[in-house]
């Protein structure tokens, strides 16, 4: 009986119950549950340690988590009573060290998931020369996985992630051996080639940039806990706690001298190095700012002024960085830390005099201890 | 069907079952192990102290043994072991570290050739290279026919001299490869870090070697148990030179009549003793560099150029070294086999015949042909390699594992103290063990029979090549299994297409080696060998033990034209069978 494992594509909802991971004493997850709807993007972020290689390795089988469930379309791959090997989960994954096998070619490599489909040959072999087409590496398909480069390397891991038309692909991080040229192209054609495909993915990166550049959803890991899983723009804009803020970009971070509040989740705090105005700032129902209350400002909400203007902190430029389109600086406003890329289009140089406003809807505060 | 298909999909609560699974196959191969190797040697050993317990004296708890084994030849024999140990270690690392850096840091000529050489040496046993070495400069023999008057040598050799020789040569090859792994990871940016922060060409020496002094260190040990070891030199040069090696002087108190179980018992105690300590230094020394990782960020090595003259000259003497340790040897055995009487000259001159390769297939009046112990090694080796193939692996995915746990740390630290005993213990052991009466009357009698022999052939190499094999399966990222479990293959078909075919060159050449040191092996095939199916290892040692030499010179050239041909032959069949891709793995630069 010819059975194929990969079963005519449907893009797989995936759904996490209180995941538990113990590597020995150590929990490298702690009762993580979220839902991810088929066809979507998902990202989890989080910094080294945080559990998220954990969580991936779990969703494809690789790992065995401790407790919980994890189903993936309208299976149970794991739970109390059922653990389904690697193989038939009906997904793909696209690992951080790529993992070509060095011995079969980039053509072998890409055709290996199609092996246990119900394809015929030519329809395989069409299959594998559309997708190496679509990856732009098709003059290299007789090559081996030492003969590429890194970016092309990677193409070939996409490229065998999507032949198979599973309906869930995991991404390890693919982009993180790559320099910044490549990464940024690559990010694009994963985002595209993914969505083209239909698919659900999930896709781990401790890269807060390209978190937001991909995600449909973006869940924040943090020692083995999963602290917010939301829209990007709802991450971005609604930090659920310091260390979420301080994880997806602050350009500063302060100690206020006091919160008024002004409305629901609304304060307005005055600071110690500007204590002649106030700044509005956002809240946040899971760290509240009765203790240890500072301001965390997004490099986006912060904008610079010439020192005759009436309003702003005044502030000293000490560094400046040309980036293509503007500029970066680094301002020192009295505080022990200082403002970072804070961008300009024009120049201000380094010593040079100035005032900082701040964006309200930029603006958070929060108990900087309370960490998640 | 959709039934079926849901019961093939999932398995009931499969954390509990991994790991009763886990433990029946540890089990399993603990259980073998055992077998085939510690209670062997221990009860074996045992007998040192309380020989009465298995019928070999009055005492049920005696030290008397110990003293006894201390004095006279046999506490001789310790020492001398000892010493010509040390030494053999010390020359072996000194010319191994001389031939590695020219070999691997210049641009001497024929790099590969003397790699090849070195596996060429490796394959030689060192029974082999001594008889080669008596058919050379004996009075009479080769060169003498050269005009040569090698009296002086040949007095040397049949002595310390000549055992330390010989044993450096067949050590050399351990710490060849193991010096040259780490000249070649010692990428120039050391060297250019110390040059440019103002280190002349000592200080800049003085400050690398500390890099690569773990690899000389290994090289050392190796090359020590390896001659406390050896039974080869031992039992062809030791014993006609009147110079007691350890190994020997156990396989006497076993011979000699009546045996002695119980010094011998001490000597092979001392002779583990010895060997396990610097084995133990060494895996501590080496510990997280044994099995370097290949990647793209392997360094280049930058090789230093010589002009034309230093470049020629370099090739000659590294050409005149390895001539003088495989080459001269294996001339004088194939010189050796084309004359038929006990001297290459004659009163008449010089007698060129291939009488000795048709004396070899034709039977002589008390002496067996070689045709047919040739074919029982053959089998030997054929059952030896393939068993310790499967026995090896098992052991080194166990210390390969990426999550070290106990069972892990107690291999690692068993196949440490294995490789260190002495093939001579082993089969002694052996005897001892499976000669028992109640294991003979109530589990089963092995004694004198061919199963023994292989279990005993096994045991010696499953140690070794469980190590060697680690390496390349520690080398295997564990994502390149995981990828193609991912991508849709079940267990079976995962290894059938990423392992295996990553490992196929490592387990051919770990096959080969075992195949062929079986064919050789002369120690464990002395003692377990059944009667009436000798090995050719212990056929030829008759022959040169006696006026027919020449036929036993004869016997070992077609033996070791035998290996290499089976070497050959497998290669092609490796290169004709497997895709091109699977060989690509292994040559330089293929697998990062």
């Amino acid at each position: 009986m010819s059975q194929s494992n990969h079963h005519s594509f449907t893009p797989s909802r995936v759904e996490v119950k209180d995941l538990r991971k113990e590597f020995g004493a150590k929990v490298a997850l702690n009762g993580v549950s979220l839902v991810v709807e088929p066809g979507t993007f998902t990202v989890l972020l989080g910094p080294s340690g945080s559990g998220k290689t954990t969580l991936l390795r779990c969703l494809a089988g690789i790992e065995q988590p401790t407790s919980g469930q994890i189903r993936i379309g309208d299976k149970v791959v794991f739970g109390p009573s059922t653990v389904v090997s690697p193989d038939k989960r009906n997904l793909s994954m696209v690992f951080q060290d790529y993992a070509l096998w060095p011995h079969m070619s980039v053509r072998k490599n890409v055709a290996f998931p199609l092996s246990n489909t119900s394809l015929t040959r030519a329809e395989k072999q069409r299959r594998v020369a559309d997708l190496l087409e679509r990856v732009g590496i098709a003059h290299l398909a007789e090559r081996y996985p030492n003969e590429l480069s890194g970016g092309e390397q990677q193409r070939v891991a996409l490229a065998r992630a999507l032949s198979s038309q599973v309906g869930l692909v995991l991404f390890d991080e693919p982009l993180s051996n790559l320099d910044a040229d490549r990464r940024d192209q690559l990010r694009i054609e994963i985002a595209t080639l993914t969505r083209d495909a239909g698919v659900t993915a999930v896709y781990i990166t401790h890269d807060q940039s390209e978190a937001f550049a991909l995600a449909d959803r973006v869940g924040v890991l943090r020692q083995g806990e999963l602290v917010q899983y939301s829209r990007p723009e709802k991450v971005y804009r609604h930090p659920k706690s310091a260390f979420v803020a301080r994880f997806t970009g602050v350009a500063g971070e302060f100690a206020v001298e006091s919160v008024r509040p002004i409305a629901d989740k609304r304060v307005e705090v005055t600071l110690p190095f500007a204590p002649f105005m106030t700044v509005e700032a956002t809240t946040s129902e899971n760290s509240p700012y009765d203790v240890d209350p500072h301001l965390f400002v997004r490099a986006a909400g912060v904008s610079l002024h010439p020192e005759t203007s009436d309003a702003g902190a005044p502030g000293v430029i000490r560094d400046v960085a040309y980036t293509g389109r503007g500029y970066e600086h680094v301002v020192d406003v009295g505080a022990p830390s200082s403002l970072t890329k804070v961008f300009a289009a024009e120049r201000f140089e380094r010593g040079d005099k100035v005032k900082v406003m701040f964006d309200p809807q930029s603006c958070f505060v929060m108990n900087a201890q309370e960490e998640a | 069907m959709t039934t079926t298909l849901s019961l093939s999909t999932t398995r009931p609560r499969a954390n509990l079952d991994w790991l009763r699974r886990l433990r029946w196959s540890g089990l399993l191969v603990w259980l073998v192990l055992a077998l085939l190797i510690v209670v062997p040697v221990l009860t074996f050993v045992a007998v040192a102290v309380s020989p009465r317990l298995f019928h070999q004296g009055s005492s049920y708890f005696t030290l008397a043994n110990i003293a006894t084994a201390f004095q006279g030849y046999t506490g001789q024999g310790i020492l001398d072991s000892l010493w010509v140990s040390v030494l053999t270690g010390l020359a072996s690392v000194a010319f191994a570290t001389t031939i590695a850096w020219i070999v691997q840091r210049t641009n001497v000529y024929g790099r590969r050739v003397w790699s090849g050489a070195m596996w060429l040496l490796l394959l030689v046993p060192t029974w082999m290279t001594t008889l080669g070495w008596i058919d050379v400069i004996s009075p009479g023999e080769l060169a003498w026919a050269l005009g040569v008057h090698t009296l002086f040598f040949y007095h040397m050799f049949f002595g310390a001299s000549g055992i330390v020789f010989v044993n450096m040569t067949a050590s050399l090859p351990f710490s060849f490869f193991v010096i040259s792994v780490g000249l070649r990871g010692l990428g120039s940016e050391f060297e250019d870090a110390a040059r440019v922060h103002g280190a002349g060409r000592w200080l800049t020496m003085r400050t690398i070697l500390p890099i690569i002094a773990p690899a000389l260190l290994s090289a050392f040990v190796i090359s020590f148990a390896e001659t406390m070891s050896d039974f080869g030199v031992a039992f062809t040069l030791g014993a006609n030179a009147h110079f007691p090696i350890a190994t020997y002087t156990l396989f006497n108190a076993i011979y000699a009549f009546p045996a002695n179980f119980p010094v011998a018992a001490v000597i092979a105690g001392v002779l583990i003793l010895c060997t396990v300590p610097p084995v133990f230094v060494q895996s501590r020394v080496m510990r997280g560099r044994s099995y370097a990782v290949l990647s793209g960020r392997t360094r280049a090595v930058r090789r230093h150029h010589f002009g034309p003259v230093g470049r020629l000259a370099l090739t000659a003497g590294v050409g005149l070294f390895m001539f003088l340790v495989i080459g001269l040897p294996l001339v004088g055995a194939i010189s050796s086999s084309f004359t038929n009487t006990a001297s290459f000259i004659t009163s008449s001159g010089v007698h060129w015949t291939l009488q000795s390769f048709k004396d070899v297939f034709q039977p002589l009046p008390s002496y067996t042909t070689l045709g047919g112990p040739l074919w029982t090694s053959n089998q030997l080796g054929l059952w030896v390699a393939s068993g310790t193939l499967v026995l090896a692996y098992v052991l080194a995915r166990r210390m390969a594992s990426r999550s070290p746990g106990v069972g892990q740390k107690i291999a690692d630290v068993f196949l440490l103290g294995s490789i260190a005993i002495p093939g001579i213990v082993l089969g002694v052991g052996y005897i001892f063990f499976y000669d028992q009466r109640f294991i003979t009357s109530h589990v089963v009698d092995l004694y004198e029979t061919m199963p023994l022999l292989i279990m005993g052939l096994i045991a010696s190499s499953v140690p070794s090549q469980a190590r060697l094999l680690t390496g390349p399966v520690s080398q295997i990222q564990s994502s390149l299994n995981e990828a193609a479990r991912v991508h849709g293959a079940n267990k079976w078909r995962a290894f059938s297409s990423t392992s295996f075919p990553l490992l196929s060159r490592a387990l051919v050449w770990a096959w080969l080696i075992t195949f062929t040191k079986t064919i050789s092996e002369l120690a464990i095939a002395q003692i377990l060998y059944q009667p009436g199916h000798e090995p050719a290892s212990v056929v030829i040692e008759t022959y040169l033990g006696t006026i027919f030499a020449s036929i036993g010179s004869a016997a070992t050239v077609i033996t070791l034209a035998e290996m290499i041909g089976v070497i050959g032959i497998v290669l092609l069949i490796f290169r004709l069978v497997t895709p091109a891709g699977w060989r690509r793995i292994g040559e330089a630069g293929s697998y990062s």
